[in-house]
């Protein structure tokens, strides 16, 4: 939209808006619709400088076909951008009887992957391996022994046989299985 | 509010007087005599390559009183034969003196705008439809009037000396000049059908 801007500057523009700055006082910083240095200055998507209470004047004048002064791209309330200067001094002008300044918005960064909740850490999750793996994940977890989880039983404790049972029959569920697997 | 309409004709004031297009003397601005800046006089040249080259031509500028969020109200002081302008008022018909009015123009694009106006008319969009009419269906004779006419009115320096003579014809019979001219310039320079509308 703004490709067919007149007047956005381009990098070479830029540079003799620098010159202009030096002849003319800073007219680089003009608000383009009182002419004057802007005040609670925004920015436009477009990338046109206003005062916000020039801007939000010409907006109230036409509610129903709100276009950027300069070059008539859309434009609207939500889509401004104000400008914070370092040595702003009439932060707590009231502007009188105008709605105040669009809020800058901040957004969170992104999440590059990883669920947070989860704490795996920046390893991918991964929900399943397929299901020719499914016997591998039963040998996998008898060789996990740093991953916090309590350790196999003490041999000749009753719950050291009843884990010898139960890999014994998952062995076996296992072993039909790819057995059922090859035949299929 | 300190008046933010003083305080912008006052800089635009400054920018058409530093303009390129001054120092050209192809547009210029005047004060007028209004105290409050809001009534100016406006003065552009014809185009060069039309029939309005070597015209001048002084407008009026009304600015109201919610400038610059709504347009200036312009027209012409001199007369001038052109289908977006009215030939008996002055009024224009242009578009950014209407609805496609922006904040960020300025009095100088208004008259650069409206020398481009000049320029190339819009026809389909008339202000003055005999005009119109005129320039679309017989051009050679809407380009010898408002040639005419801009030598008439607009201190021309090209003298179409067969319009000239036939609006003498008709002062001969008693008729006021300018009366004569448009009756004239109205029915395509048939002095017939001029003088019957005159006396109609």
């Amino acid at each position: 939209m703004s490709s067919d801007t007149p007047t956005s500057p381009g990098p070479t523009e830029g540079a003799t808006g620098g010159s202009e700055v030096s002849t003319d006082g800073n007219a680089f910083f003009e608000c383009n619709i009182c002419l004057d240095t802007a005040r609670d200055a925004v920015v436009s998507m477009c990338g046109h400088l206003f005062c916000w209470p020039c801007l939000h004047q010409w907006l109230e004048t036409r509610p129903n076909r709100q276009t950027c002064p300069v070059c008539k791209a859309g434009i609207s309330k939500d889509k401004c951008i104000p400008i914070y200067g370092r040595g702003a001094s009439d932060q707590q002008d009231p502007r009188e009887k105008l709605p105040p300044r669009p809020q800058g918005q901040r957004s969170e960064p992104e999440n590059n992957g990883g669920f947070p909740g989860f704490g795996f850490g920046d390893g991918g999750f991964q929900m399943s391996f397929g299901i020719g793996a499914f016997p591998f994940g039963i040998f996998a977890s008898t060789f996990n022994f740093n991953d916090g989880r309590p350790g196999p039983a003490q041999p000749g404790t009753p719950q050291h046989s009843e884990e010898q049972f139960l890999s014994k029959v998952f062995l076996w569920v296992a072993i039909l299985f790819m057995f059922w697997l090859l035949i299929a | 509010m300190a008046n933010i309409a003083v305080q912008r004709i006052k800089r635009e004031f400054k920018e058409v007087v530093k303009s390129d297009e001054a120092a050209k003397s192809m547009i210029h601005l005047d004060m007028g005599s209004s105290e409050n800046m809001m009534e100016l006089t406006g003065t552009i040249s014809g185009p060069p390559d039309t029939p309005y080259a070597g015209g001048t031509y002084i407008l009026d500028i009304r600015i109201p009183e919610t400038y610059p969020f709504n347009p200036p109200k312009v027209k012409f002081n001199t007369k001038i034969w052109h289908p977006n302008i009215s030939s008996a008022t002055g009024a224009i018909c242009l578009d950014i003196l209407k609805d496609q009015w922006a904040a960020a123009m300025t009095l100088r694009t208004v008259l650069l705008s409206l020398q481009a106006l000049l320029a190339s008319p819009e026809p389909d969009d008339p202000q003055d439809a005999v005009v119109a009419k005129q320039f679309k269906e017989n051009p050679d004779i809407f380009f010898q009037t408002a040639t005419h006419w801009t030598q008439a009115y607009a201190k021309g320096s090209t003298p179409v000396p067969e319009y000239s003579d036939k609006v003498t014809q008709l002062m001969g019979m008693g008729f006021e000049e300018h009366k004569a001219r448009v009756a004239l310039s109205n029915n395509n320079w048939n002095v017939e059908c001029a003088t019957e509308n005159l006396l109609s």
